[in-house]
Order: C-alpha cells, then structure tokens, then sequence
C-alpha cells in the first residue's frame, strides 16, 4: 500500500493524470481488501449474529470482480477497445455508450474531455514511444483538428479525414459495425440493442420498432444508404489525406494544425 | 443627408453616455417587436443603452436572461439532436421536407481551424453558402451554427441559427432546435410564438446574406423548421413553422429603428442616460436627475412588458393607477380615460367626464349598474 501511495504521489507530480487515476484505483482496492481482511478478523467471534445482514452480499459477489478488473483498465485502454470495434472517428459520447454496451465496467464520457491533450503531450515529448495514440480527426479543408472526435493514430490517414459526408458515413459505418458485433454475441446485453436501435431509427428501412429489429436487416440498410454516399466521401478524404501527408509534420499528422495548435507549439518551444 | 444620420448618430450617442453600445441579438430583436408603441424602449434600443444596469441604478433591478439550467437543458437536447452528423435531424428531415438520401453534407460553422472570432466564422459562412448555391452539384445541406450578419439601427448584429439547411426544394430553410416539448402535438403557444420571430430574425438575416452574393430572397423559405422534444421523451420532431406574419412585424420594427430621428427631434436636446461609470463600472449619476430624465421620454407599459423588458419595472411603477396597467384590452376599453381613478368616479356616476370620455363613461355606468344588481344588497 505504501509504494501504490508513493506511485499515486509520483504520478501527480510527473503530471500525468491519467496514470494517476489508475494507482488510485489500485490503492482503492488493495486498501478495501485490507479492510475487508481485518472486519473478517474481528467478525469470526460473533459470524452467527452477522450472517443474516451479509447475506445479500454473496449473490452480489459474482459480477463485481468482472467490473472492477475492466475499471482496473486504462482509459485509454477502454476508448481505444471501443474506437476498434467502431472503427470510425467517434465523440465521447459514443465511445461511453459502445463501451457501456459491450465491455465491462463504466466508462464516463466526460473522463475523455482531457484524454486527446493528455495524448498530444505525450506524443510531442516522446514521439511515437507508444504502440498507439488516441489522436484527432482531421477536417478535409483546413486540416484542423475536428472538433469532440476521437480516432486512433494507427488507423490510415484517409479514415481521420472528415470531409462535409463523412460524418454521415462514419455514423453508417458504425451502425455497421454494432450490428456485426450484435450478431457475433449469443446473448447481447440490453444496452447493446439499444444502442442498435439509436443507429436504426435513423437509418431509412432500417428497423420498424425496437422490438422486431434484427441486426442483419440493420447492417444491410445501413450498407444501402452507405452505398450511395461512399464514392464522393472517399474522393474527399484520398485527397485530403494525400494533402495532409506532404504538409503536415508528425505531430500535426495525428492531431492537426491551426491557429491554436500553432500557438500552443510557440509557447512550449 | 450624410449630415442628418451623423447628427442623430451623435445625438443617441449622447443619450447613451461614455458607455459602448449594447450588442443586439436574436431574442432582442425579437423584444423589440412586442411593444412597437413604446417609445423609450425605441431610443434606448436604437442607443444600444444598457436597460439592465440603468434599471437597476434607478432601484428596480431585474433577473433577465435565460436560467442557467435552461440554458444547459436547451444545449444538451441540440448536442443530441445534432450527434452522429446529425442523424436524428437527418431523419425528421427526410420525413417533413422530402429530403433526398445523397444530401447528408455537413459543415460545422462553430470554428474555422480553431478560430471562434466573429469575423472569421462570418467569412467561412459567406465562402460556404456561396459555393452551395454557385454549384450545381450538392456542395453542402446542413450548415451548422452559420454566423449571420444583420444591420439594426445602423449598427451590424451577429446571429447565430441553430442550422441552415439547403437544397430543400432548392431552397434554404433554417432550422431552430427549442427544448419545450411538444406534448400530443401542441406546444406551448407563447414559446412558439417566441421561436417564430426568433427565427424570422435568423431567416432576415439569411436573406440580407444572399441579397449581398446576388441572390433573390426567394431562396430563403419563409417556413421554418422546428424541432422539438415529442411528448414526455427526448425523441426529437419536427414541425414547419410559417413565419411571413412575423416577417412583415420584424421588417416594419426595424424600419422603425431607423426613423429614431423623429423620435429623438421631440426629446430635449440635453437628455442623457449617461450612469456616469467609473473605471470599476460602478455608477456615479444621480438616481434623482437620472429618473427625471428617464421619465422625459414616454414609455407605454403593458403588463406584457415583464417578460420582454428589462425596464418593466420601473414603467410598471410609473403606471400605477394608470388603466394601462390592467394590461392592453382595458386600455384599449376606456380609449381616453387614463387614470383608474377618473374610471371609478365615472362609474358611480359623481363625475360626467369630458365630451370624449362619453363613450367609455355610458359602459362603465352600465358595468356598475349591472354588477350591483347581479350582486343585489352584497355589494
């Protein structure tokens, strides 16, 4: 407990948040277990008179180790998981929902607000010492970063391109992709139709009702619609990326250039 | 001519003091429609005073402006609405207004490269618009928060509509996200009716934008599209709004704004607002000769001025004992009487009221009459 302390202690002064959270999450753990440990102690005299008040406890037991080990996973880690199944540039937002949908443990989108920054400044002190990064999108004509989208740094350049379709695209894309993975799980959990379902009533021909929706009928409208739009968004986004590739620097490639960006760069030179 | 608008420019800068002028906005612009007959409002909108601090100099201050929580509950529903390339926009929009699958292009106005300023994002929104409408094939449908320019009282306003939506029939419709549900398909008449001069503010404007690129006002649809929250849920719908009605009133008010010079020739030429603020904006004038100056200029209080001014009330204060007060319909009733005391003494009759006071006189002598007999010995 001492060293996690001392971790804790290191992480905060290093600055790096995120790494911080996660011992403290460790030290949460490992001082409820202490605790836990000791009330077993002091309990063993006197269990008789205890075991009617902890008897809910044990049918609680089972799905908690589950969740506490998918919390025990980086930030990071948990968006990263979610933008590979998506595998488009996703908002926070998302990202939350398609976690809360099909991984364990809770990921609350607001912790995310920080994550690309927190990333960026990794990435300018030590270039690309990560197997990947959570990096922006990119917009087709100005190649700034767009704004509230997360993407992944090993995807291709064209796949963080947001041309003016490819928001639609992207959301297509995704509704593809959640549905696929609909149809791999034998049993989905609610949250995971739901989240279908969001996709699908915005989907023409897509789903009727909730009820009656089927994954395979979803992916396919939402394939049709995509059909129609593909060809002009990729266009955009070849071009953009060719663009983006011959003009920007390494770090201006995964987190885009702008006023503000420029700025930053001045400042912290 | 030059000389007259610079004489009266000087002229409402001198009403307004050393202070900088009042910045409109679409909610404003839509205020100065409800009481078209007041004249202190007009000079102090055209002079971009600060109603609110004045107000509360004089010791009437108002609470105005949106509740935080209106304000968060409004921006949550339009982040929703709008999510996913605006999706769920997508869809009411295909429903209400036919619109084709192929036109889903998304151009988000709220920064260019990182940049907020005005002047930029107003630039990008002009570039955007004018290659929409230049090109033949679909160069853009929804525009998301445009920056829009408008001339009120001589001075350019900035707008901000929720969405521009295009190629609509060949036409530009905007589009206003509202966070008041509509509730087995009525929503509240008054919230309407705020929304639909707000958005014929948003559509003026639109207008003014494409007049500059050459373009005829008939590309800008005079319906537009609301959406709201259905019922008790947060599943947006959409309903077309005609706002023609609205159109005329706004263009008439602001054609208003810009005749202020024959208001402003009855006022006395030393009359100021000026608070007199120092370095810290505290202000220094005072309440005395501010209030004998306000009151040179003649309000027309109506107790629908609550909900749009923020003077409502030190003018409700003024007009007490006046039948205005009682709100339009009986101002409108007894047309020369003013005060409600002269109401009360011509209904029991002790005073015979001047020849134009006749009319009105003979009703409230039947008014009494009537209710003291439905009252009988009660009354």
């Amino acid at each position: 407990m001492d060293k996690l302390r001392a971790d804790v202690r290191h992480a905060m002064i290093g600055g790096d948040r995120i790494r911080a959270k996660e011992k403290r999450a460790e030290l949460r753990d490992v001082e409820r277990r202490w605790d836990e440990a000791l009330a077993r102690l002091g309990d063993d005299p006197q269990q008789a008179a205890d075991a009617g008040a902890r008897a809910p406890s044990p049918s609680a037991a089972p799905s908690r180790p589950a969740a506490r080990s998918a919390v025990l996973l980086p930030v990071r880690e948990q968006v990263h998981q979610a933008l590979t199944l998506l595998g488009a540039p996703a908002a926070p937002r998302m990202i939350a929902a398609v976690h809360e949908a099909f991984y364990a443990g809770r990921l609350v989108s607001s912790r995310l607000t920080s994550l690309r920054r927190d990333e960026e400044r990794s990435f300018r002190a030590a270039p690309y010492a990560r197997p990947y990064y959570l990096c922006a999108a990119l917009t087709a004509d100005l190649l700034s970063p767009a704004r509230g989208l997360l993407a992944v740094s090993t995807w291709p350049m064209d796949r963080r391109i947001i041309g003016p379709l490819s928001p639609r695209v992207d959301y297509l894309t995704a509704a593809i992709a959640v549905a696929e993975q609909l149809e791999r799980i034998t049993d989905p959990d609610p949250n995971a139709r739901r989240l279908l379902w969001r996709f699908a009533a915005n989907i023409p021909r897509a789903a009727s009702s909730m009820r009656s929706m089927t994954p395979d009928v979803v992916a396919n409208a939402a394939r049709a619609e995509l059909a129609v739009h593909m060809d002009a968004d990729s266009a955009h986004r070849t071009a953009a990326a060719s663009r983006a590739r011959s003009q920007l620097d390494d770090a201006a490639q995964l987190f885009g250039s702008g006023l503000a960006l420029s700025r930053q760069a001045d400042s912290s030179a | 001519m030059r000389n007259a608008v610079n004489d009266l420019e000087a002229r409402l800068d001198r009403i307004r003091g050393a202070a900088a002028p009042r910045n409109h906005n679409a909610r404003t612009i839509a205020a100065l429609t409800s009481n078209p007959g007041c004249a202190r409002r007009a000079i102090m909108d055209a002079a971009g005073v600060d109603k609110q601090l004045l107000a509360s100099r004089m010791g009437f201050p108002t609470k105005f402006g949106q509740s935080q929580f209106a304000i968060g509950r409004g921006n949550a529903f339009e982040t929703q609405v709008k999510a996913g390339g605006c999706a769920e926009l997508l869809r009411l929009l295909r429903e209400h207004l036919e619109l084709s699958i192929p036109e889903v292009s998304y151009d988000n106005l709220d920064e260019v490269g990182g940049n907020t300023c005005r002047e930029v994002r107003h630039a990008r929104t002009r570039a955007l618009l004018a290659r929409a409408t230049r090109s033949d094939q679909d160069a853009g449908t929804l525009f998301d928060h445009p920056l829009l320019r408008l001339q009120v009282g001589g001075r350019p306003v900035y707008l901000e509509p929720d969405l521009i939506a295009f190629r609509l029939r060949n036409r530009f419709f905007v589009v206003e996200v509202k966070s008041f549900s509509v509730i087995d398909g009525q929503a509240d008449g008054e919230k309407v009716a705020a929304a639909a001069i707000q958005s014929a503010v948003y559509v003026m404007a639109l207008r003014d934008l494409l007049a500059e690129l050459g373009l005829s006002p008939d590309s800008v649809a005079d319906t537009v599209v609301l959406v709201c929250p259905e019922n008790f849920s947060n599943q947006p719908t959409a309903a077309l709004l005609d706002v023609r009605k609205q159109l005329t009133v706004l263009r008439r008010q602001l054609a208003r704004l810009e005749r202020i010079d024959t208001l402003a020739e009855l006022l006395p030429p030393a009359l100021t607002f000026d608070l007199r603020l120092d370095e810290h904006g505290i202000p220094h004038r005072p309440v005395g000769e501010l209030t004998s100056d306000v009151r040179t200029v003649p309000a027309r209080y109506a107790p629908q001025c609550l909900a749009s001014c923020e003077m409502c009330f030190f003018c409700r204060d003024e007009a007490r004992g006046m039948t205005a007060a009682l709100g339009r319909e009986v101002r409108d009733e007894l047309g020369a009487v003013e005060l409600v005391q002269v109401v009360l003494r011509l209904a029991d009759g002790s005073l015979a009221g001047a020849e134009d006071q006749a009319e009105a006189a003979a009703i409230l002598r039947a008014a009494a009459r009537l209710r003291s007999e439905c009252l009988g010995g009660a009354a």
